[in-house]
């Protein structure tokens, strides 16, 4: 056992929330990643329960959520630190969101995807799944060695920047395509948008680990 | 049995002490209580026990400088002293100006010499008006160190945030313990220091080897004043400090404390000395420094060190201010408040003493390198006050500041009888069967001269010696010099 656990187990409880919460977020990101794929390789059902599951873990996140930022309130963390904490809980919140609002919008819309957008697709999820995963990390990095954050970080900021570039090209020939009809093409660049935004909210998160990271290293 | 009236006597200086807990425990814990990082009861609990602990353990330090800027001689007079004091605290403080309370004792100590006549020490003075300046810039230059490798230090670690957040708690709590310790050994001084010469208590004996001299037990009593004072009225003021100061990032609140501590450590620290005067360094004098400079000189030199343009330039400018108003006020305070006390209340305020220059003290002086050409002329002369012997030895012979204070010392009357009955009454702790056995030589011995007694001493044993000359020789002679105050209290013949 750790002694110095014994000194402060109020905020070795807390850390051990937010590894659970950062678990939970991994989990989301790869069955997010899991339930799209079997989408656009024609599974509907795969979709369904992916979906399921994916709002069952969001709601356990939430619970999570709530119970760390009544520690924080409650265990009387010094206010500076307290404060940051639950500014960025709030802001960490929203990932999850995005991916339950993207799966949703698929199971109702259940879209049409062109034959040449899966691979493209594919990929855009593969990086979405590696800047949530760099995100976690980030966090971690932040509760347990400043040091390692920024690097985390810019990985997040390289996954974004993947993203968003196939995101362009596929609006491009969303729109540059004729054979598309104008709903199709908002209907097509709704689904894009929506999963560009998971990556650009992570690197949002991302940004505010980097900010207390170096407030709090300085 | 402890005559009531002492007790009456000795509330002026419980009342000073249960100010400077209120309102000195706010340097030490107004951070971390001000902003919630640490709850007021545990900040009480641990405050409170180490002040009264750095009070008891490493209190004469500093005390024996205020006994040579003016040793109150009557306990009417330490009341009046403590009271001007108490309530020059008191006004500052609802006036909003900063206050000190050793700045304070500092006035009416002078006022009291004024009164009574009494040698002020200048040297001494000087040596305590220049802790005045040093304290304040020795805490920023401190608070910069501490704080540039602070900084290197957290930011090498990278340790987490929530982490951090229980480091620094316990740190602050720590350095908070430390703080106490400091403030009660260094700050006690200025709570009892003019109560030790008129020591009303007894020393304590409890069994072998272990005893409570009179001092110490009025630094304990001292101490648990303060602690009451930050019991039951220090949390307002730590709330108003530590919003006042919530501008400091927790770090910079920690190396605030940190910096306060070491300092007031620095000027109470007898071991510290002892380590320097070894080395052959120069020591660090033990004097009472103000808690409340301490800590705001480490906020501006952590200010300093980010570019000082936060610094709240007014605030230092009445802090200033505040230096030279506070012992003016309280001088005035307590030589009006003797006035009273000894012509309205009939109380004693000084007790009467005379100064001799018999022939055997002149010869002391020329052993002492006092110039003594032309003093024959005062041979036989008594007079009233210490500074009138003073006065007149200098109209005679070139005298500094030193030597006015041996003239003051050697020509003071004090009878003493070396009693067989009185030596077995003796606290025989500290004293080496060298020492006790010269002693056994002189019974029977009366004196004049307290010094007498020392140099008979001395001239049976060599462990009587007061070396002199020197650094490392200040911590010997000092031990030699308390055991010397010892035996001349006990050996007094009591006045009719």
């Amino acid at each position: 056992m750790n002694p110095l656990s014994l000194f402060f187990k109020k905020q070795y409880a807390i850390e051990e929330k937010i590894q659970r919460l950062l678990r939970y977020l991994e989990d989301m990101a790869q069955l997010y990643q899991a339930a799209y794929e079997s989408y656009l390789d024609g599974s509907f059902e795969d979709l369904n329960q992916g979906n399921v599951e994916l709002g069952k873990i969001e709601k356990e996140l939430d619970d999570l959520g709530r119970q760390i930022q009544m520690s924080l309130l409650h265990e009387s963390l010094m206010p500076d630190s307290r404060d940051d904490l639950l500014w960025f809980l709030t802001k960490m919140d929203k990932v999850p969101s995005s991916f339950k609002h993207s799966l949703s919008d698929i199971v109702l819309e259940k879209p049409e995807i062109p034959e040449d957008f899966q691979l493209p697709l594919k990929n855009m999820l593969v990086h979405t799944h590696d800047a949530v995963k760099a995100l976690a990390n980030a966090t971690d990095a932040l509760f347990s060695d400043l040091r390692a954050v920024r690097q985390h970080v810019e990985e997040v900021g390289r996954q974004e920047s993947m993203v968003d570039k196939i995101e362009y090209k596929l609006l491009q020939s969303v729109f540059e395509d004729e054979k598309f009809e104008l709903a199709r093409k908002y209907q097509l660049k709704g689904i894009l948008k929506q999963l560009g935004a998971v990556t650009n909210l992570a690197e949002d998160v991302a940004d505010a680990v980097l900010i207390l990271a170096t407030k709090h290293s300085s | 049995m402890l005559d009531p009236t002492v007790l009456i006597f000795l509330s002026s200086g419980l009342f000073l002490g249960w100010s400077l807990g209120a309102n000195d425990a706010a340097n030490v814990f107004g951070t971390a209580v001000g902003s919630r990082m640490v709850r007021f009861t545990t900040a009480a609990i641990i405050c409170g026990i180490f002040v009264v602990l750095g009070a008891y353990v490493s209190g004469t330090g500093a005390a024996q400088t205020l006994g040579k800027l003016g040793a109150v001689n009557a306990i009417g007079g330490s009341f009046m002293a403590a009271l001007a004091a108490g309530l020059t605290v008191y006004w500052m403080t609802k006036l909003g100006l900063p206050v000190s309370t050793s700045q304070a004792i500092i006035g009416s100590i002078i006022g009291w010499n004024l009164f009574s006549d009494s040698y002020t020490d200048i040297s001494s003075l000087l040596k305590i008006l220049s802790t005045w300046i040093i304290c304040p810039l020795l805490s920023a230059v401190i608070a910069a160190l501490l704080f540039s490798v602070a900084k290197i230090f957290v930011r090498k670690m990278g340790i987490g945030l929530i982490r951090f957040d229980g480091y620094t708690r316990l740190a602050l709590i720590l350095a908070g313990a430390f703080g106490a310790y400091s403030l009660g050994a260094n700050n006690i001084a200025n709570v009892m220091g003019v109560f030790v010469p008129v020591a009303p208590f007894p020393d304590m004996q409890f069994g072998q080897g272990f005893s409570i001299s009179s001092a110490q037990q009025l630094f304990l009593v001292g101490g648990l004043a303060i602690a009451v004072g930050v019991f039951t009225y220090s949390k307002r003021v730590m709330m108003t400090v530590g919003s006042e100061l919530m501008t400091l990032t927790p770090l910079a609140a920690w190396v605030a404390v940190m910096s306060h501590s070491i300092v007031l450590f620095l000027f109470a620290s007898e071991r510290l000395e002892q380590l320097l005067a070894n080395m052959s360094l120069p020591t660090i004098p033990l004097v009472p420094v103000s808690s409340s400079q301490a800590v705001v000189g480490a906020v501006i030199g952590i200010g300093m060190l980010q570019g000082g343009r936060e610094i709240q330039w007014p605030r230092v400018h009445s802090i200033v201010k505040g230096w030279v108003i506070t012992p003016i006020i309280s001088c005035l305070l307590c030589f009006v408040g003797l006035y009273f006390l000894q012509n309205v209340f009939q109380q004693t305020v000084q007790r009467a003493s005379n100064y001799e220059l018999s022939a055997s003290v002149i010869e002391k002086f020329q052993k002492e390198g006092i110039e003594t050409d032309g003093l024959q002329e005062l041979d036989g002369k008594v007079f009233q006050s210490s500074a009138e012997v003073v006065r007149r030895v200098k109209d005679m012979v070139s005298l500094s500041s030193k030597q006015g204070l041996k003239v003051v010392e050697y020509s003071l009357q004090k009878s003493l009888f070396v009693t067989a009955e009185k030596i077995a009454d003796l606290d025989k702790n500290g004293l080496s069967s060298a020492q006790l056995e010269a002693l056994s030589k002189l019974e029977g011995q009366t004196y004049n001269f307290a010094w007498q007694l020392g140099d008979a001493l001395a001239a049976i044993s060599p462990e009587w010696i007061v070396l002199g000359g020197g650094l490392k020789n200040k911590l010997h002679d000092r031990g030699i010099k308390q055991k010397l105050a010892y035996l001349y209290r006990n050996f007094q013949r009591r006045e009719r």
